[in-house]
């Protein structure tokens, strides 16, 4: 404003300017010239003088209109009430569904947000932005129609995002930041869900720091819920989801309530089908969870959602959990045997093939894994692409073109485990399959121990079983692999710590320890060492294995024989459902996958859960990876929880589904400490809503804090007349007299 | 000033158009019978009055010869009567003539008309006396019948620069002291100086029974005073000067120097004298054969 006011010089600057530039005339009827100055020198030096002050006013008003001046004081009423910019910011995350029976907290929500434009001065602004874990502007820059405000507002939808309240409170800051108004305000309109506030010191500095710029009204609702029942983890635990047989899952109900729940009942729904499984827990106490078993079965191949509910209870969102799985057909599998023996017992693919077939020869032929058995020396004319998992046995080495063909493998989704023994060139191994191509997640060191004793041996863990392949033991029941003795091992030195992208474009992963040695002093050098490892590598996964897969080196297939058939198992499944590993994403995850190369630049119409016949479906473009050259479907609109069908357009049409979970912790109504309450009330107006009752009042007394009111129009409209006085008069002045 | 070439002060158009009008005395003069009736042929008259020193162009038939004999001088013999009437121009050659607000300043306007009048006074075989003042007469011809003199006429016209402040009054007051006999008196100024004074002394000429002829020499931008804009006046006489925005006093200026026109020529016409307001911009034959046409219609004959 000081830099507008100092431009009230301007015309004092070019009069005295003006003076100095003038033309000269010699002139000999100086006589007349000089009686005429005489008799006009008065009223020319207050005509100039005159015009000089209009135009000082009239840049000063200038200046000072757009400095935007406003009165803060009572008695500017007179200029009418303040205009106010307003951001809204509605919480739609999975919390907002609790209802009382009658009202769902979105629902209440959207009557304060409503109050809230009620309550704006006419001329006012509002943007309308959707706050989760995201800010989803619904009308992201403000408008000064009320209208389409009320029907953003009206129209917003609920989601069942988690809550963090920090971006969009980040994000209505910015877009205030933008505005120039004398009011600035922001209605933060939550449950206050104590998960929403998990940011709470930063969001507190923003609007501490803003609050002389910006008011921010923090509107509660209050609905208080004490009991929630949620369920908080569903999870396959079979190892392959194949077509028609009975398929083990795993649910797990929370209890986010203040009282024990007590028979539960869970159940399990394949598709739209009836429920195929029920179970019924018969308490939770208050902050624990409760695990069941569940089984169910695909009836025919393809994709298909398994979900598993309670009772619907006061927070509907999180009372069932879905997850997308793909049916396999069949499975087949390569046996690369490196020691065939002399008989099939002492063959280095016994077990193995009867670990992954589990049945009698004449039910082998209509088992869905078909396993078949080559020696090392077969190996470079298979073709491996036939091949949904290859394991390695005991092969000594492997040439150039065997290596180039496994890449080629790998890199289009296929699954290769190898198993060590004492025919296996390690250093082979370490050079050519480790550094150079960089297939196995770890180097082999040693061996160690000694397969001709049986007193020495080293045991595996028995607890802490993270890695989803070995998740099955964290249950007692399903045995233990701490019974089986390793005589003889490899340590599995992981290769290098982070997931990288080889030269040619392929992936490769992290390396992660599937199962390891126990950490105890008689395992000695193997002590805590991992004893399987895997890793991702283009699109295909390595499973890599620390002792041999028969009983040359260890009592693991005939010892423990419930842990050796589930290992083997799940690591097929885990090698085989590498693909399928993205299909169920955290609800607002980007869902990607990667599908064949003829679909790109196909149409892929993707129908939400729950959604509405009359909703138009979204559609995405099949785009082309750069990488793999293969056809990459994206869709970042996951809000909802449920399944996402997926319909593209090829001939045949390609359907396939998806999955998207909710944050678990969402299930958690515990609200804002009051503590913190109290804090946000020194640099906010903290409002508990408790119905549509309050709106009359809360709109009196957000109005009460709007004093004051910009002037600025009246300033303009004064340095217009001004400058229309100025332009009369100066031509009025220069008429000749 | 730059000196202006003599014969550029002899407008061919003008001398044409004038030689038919002729230029006539509208009261007796003493002398014009004696015109009529075709004496003296060369100029030379009965009455001896004065010796006067030669100068170069003067006609040698009349040097004193005795005088000459005697002093080893040459003198003039001037006669009275030697012509029918004495036409006395008086052009003003004071600084303010000097302004000219396109090619042509009002100095060398008036040097025109007073160059063509001699001619045609000349050539008529009347007499003129031409005299250039500011505040006194500066240089002065003598009178002088003989068309030759043109030349020195010419030359003491185009030789001349102002340099000085007018004193019209004074100048009119010693001239009418000086001329005895009555003859034509043709003022050519812009007449800036007390008007009273001004008029004072063409009264004091009238009384000495001769004709005044006013030649108000004006430049166009006196008359229209077309200034815009912020504008500095330096004064041509020494007066201080002036900035003011000519636009915004030009009525006013206009409406002092009209009622300067009006006094004067009201005051000429009281003592029955022409007064011809002349605008430099308008052609030199126009004026001089206007007023000449004017004259012959309006002379008693």
């Amino acid at each position: 404003m000081l830099l507008g006011i100092s431009a009230v010089s301007i015309p004092i600057i070019i009069h005295l300017l003006n003076k100095r530039k003038f033309q000269r005339v010699i002139w000999a009827a100086m006589r007349f010239l000089k009686i005429s100055v005489e008799q006009n020198q008065r009223r020319l030096q207050i005509e100039d003088l005159l015009l000089l002050l209009i135009r000082c006013a009239m840049l000063a008003l200038l200046a000072v209109a757009l400095a935007r001046p406003a009165i803060k004081a009572a008695t500017a009423g007179m200029f009418g009430q303040a205009r106010v910019t307003a951001v809204l910011l509605l919480d739609n995350s999975a919390s907002m569904s609790a209802t009382d029976g009658v009202k769902s907290r979105f629902e209440k929500g959207k009557e304060a947000a409503e109050s809230a434009l009620a309550s704006l001065p006419l001329g006012s602004s509002a943007a309308v932005i959707l706050a989760s874990d995201i800010a989803d502007g619904l009308i992201p820059e403000p408008t000064i129609d009320m209208n389409l405000a009320r029907k953003a507002v009206r129209e917003a939808r609920l989601s069942d995002r988690s809550s963090d309240l920090l971006p969009a409170v980040r994000g209505a800051m910015d877009v205030l930041g933008r505005h120039t108004s004398l009011r600035k305000e922001i209605f933060l309109i939550t449950d206050g869900q104590a998960l929403a506030w998990r940011n709470f010191q930063p969001i507190q500095r923003i609007v501490d720091q803003s609050k002389a710029d910006v008011r921010t009204h923090l509107i509660l609702i209050d609905a208080p819920q004490e009991n929630n029942l949620a369920v908080t983890e569903l999870r396959m635990t079979s190892g392959l989801p194949a077509v028609g047989r009975p398929l083990r899952f795993e649910a797990q109900v929370s209890n986010f309530g203040s009282s024990a729940a007590s028979d539960v009942r869970v159940t399990l729904h394949i598709d739209e089908d009836p429920p195929s499984d029920e179970a019924v827990i018969d308490s939770i106490d208050p902050g624990s969870s409760k695990s069941v078993g569940l089984t169910g079965k695909l009836r025919g191949p393809g994709f298909h959602s398994a979900t598993a509910s309670i009772a619907a209870d006061r927070v509907p969102a999180d009372d069932f959990r879905t997850i997308a799985i793909r049916a396999i057909e069949s499975v087949k599998v390569l046996l690369v045997d490196g020691d065939p023996g002399r008989e099939a017992r002492d063959s280095e693919t016994f077990f193995l093939r009867y670990a992954l077939a589990p049945v009698s020869r004449s039910e082998a032929s209509d088992y869905f894994v078909k396993v078949n058995t080559i020696g090392a020396a077969e190996f470079d004319g298979v073709k491996l692409d036939d091949y949904d998992a290859v394991f390695v046995a005991n092969v000594t080495d492997f040439s150039d073109a065997a290596l180039e063909s496994i890449s080629g493998y790998l890199r289009h989704g296929g699954g290769l485990v190898i198993f060590p023994g004492s025919n296996m060139q390690a250093s082979f191994y370490n050079e050519k399959l480790g550094k150079k191509w960089r297939f196995l997640p770890a180097q082999f060191v040693g061996p160690f121990g000694d397969a001709s004793q049986d007193e020495r041996f080293f045991t595996l863990q028995d607890k802490d079983f993270t890695h989803p392949i070995a998740r099955l033991w964290s249950d007692p029941a399903s045995g233990s692999p701490a019974s089986a003795h390793f005589f003889r091992a490899y340590e599995l030195k992981a290769t290098d710590s982070a997931a990288t992208t080889r030269p040619e474009g392929d992936e490769v992963g992290e390396p992660r320890t599937v199962l390891r040695f126990a950490d105890t002093p008689k395992n000695g050098e193997l002590a805590g060492k991992p004893a399987v490892m895997e890793r991702s590598w283009g699109m295909g996964r390595v499973v890599q294995f620390a002792s041999t897969a028969d009983t040359a080196w260890n009592d693991l297939p005939t010892r423990t024989p419930g842990v050796y058939l589930p290992l083997l198992d799940r690591v097929m499944g885990a090698v085989v459902r590498r693909q399928d590993e993205g299909l169920n994403v955290r609800v607002g995850e980007r869902f990607v996958r990667q599908m064949p190369g003829e679909l790109i630049g196909r149409d892929a119409i993707i129908t939400p859960p729950r959604h509405p016949a009359d909703q138009p479906k979204d559609a995405r473009k099949i785009e082309a990876s750069p990488r793999t050259r293969m056809a990459t479907l994206a869709y970042d609109q996951t809000n909802r929880s449920g399944a996402y069908d997926v319909s593209i357009t090829a001939e045949p049409p390609v359907r396939l589904a998806f999955a998207a979970e909710p944050d678990p912790m969402e299930s958690s109504l515990q609200t804002i400490a009051p503590e913190q309450r109290k804090t946000l009330g020194e640099s906010a107006h903290v409002v508990s809503w408790t119905g549509a009752g309050a709106g009359a009042e809360f709109a009196a007394e957000v109005e009460k804090e709007r004093i004051g009111t910009e002037f600025w129009m009246s300033l303009a409209i004064a340095a217009l007349v001004l400058a229309a006085a100025e332009t009369f008069l100066s031509q009025w002045f220069s008429e000749s007299k | 000033m730059a000196k202006t070439p003599p014969n550029l002060l002899l407008d061919a158009e003008a001398i044409s158009r004038a030689e038919s009008l002729g230029l006539a005395a509208r009261y007796i003069v003493e002398g014009y019978m004696a015109g009529e009736h075709k004496s003296p042929f060369r100029g030379f008259a009965i009455e001896f009055t004065q010796h006067r020193e030669y100068v170069p162009g003067d006609d040698i038939r009349h040097l004193d010869w005795k005088v000459l004999g005697r002093t080893d001088r040459y003198y003039l013999k001037q006669y009275e009567q030697e012509t029918n009437y004495v036409a006395h121009l008086l052009v003003d050659g004071s600084e303010s003539m000097k302004y000219g607000s396109g090619s042509i300043s009002k100095l060398h306007y008036a040097k025109m008309i007073a160059a063509v009048l001699c001619y045609v006074i000349l050539h008529q075989r009347d007499a003129v006396s031409l005299g250039v003042f500011d505040e006194k007469l500066q240089t002065y011809v003598p009178r002088t019948g003989n068309l030759q003199s043109m030349h020195n006429i010419l030359s003491l016209l185009a030789g001349f620069n102002p340099t000085r402040q007018t004193n019209i009054g004074q100048v009119l007051h010693e001239m009418a002291g000086q001329i005895r006999r009555r003859g034509i008196a043709v003022l050519i100024s812009d007449l800036f100086d007390d008007e009273q004074q001004v008029l004072d002394g063409i009264q004091h000429l009238r009384f000495g029974g001769h004709e005044v002829i006013v030649f108000h020499v004006l430049d166009p931008f006196e008359l229209e005073f077309p200034f815009n804009g912020l504008v500095e006046f330096e004064g041509l006489e020494q007066s201080p000067k002036l900035l003011t925005r000519p636009r915004e006093i030009r009525k006013s200026y206009l409406r002092e120097f009209d009622a300067f026109r009006a006094r004067l020529r009201e005051g000429c016409e009281r003592q029955n004298c022409h007064y011809t307001m002349i605008n430099t911009a308008t052609p030199l034959h126009e004026v001089i054969s206007g007023y000449l046409a004017f004259r012959r219609k309006t002379s008693a004959r």
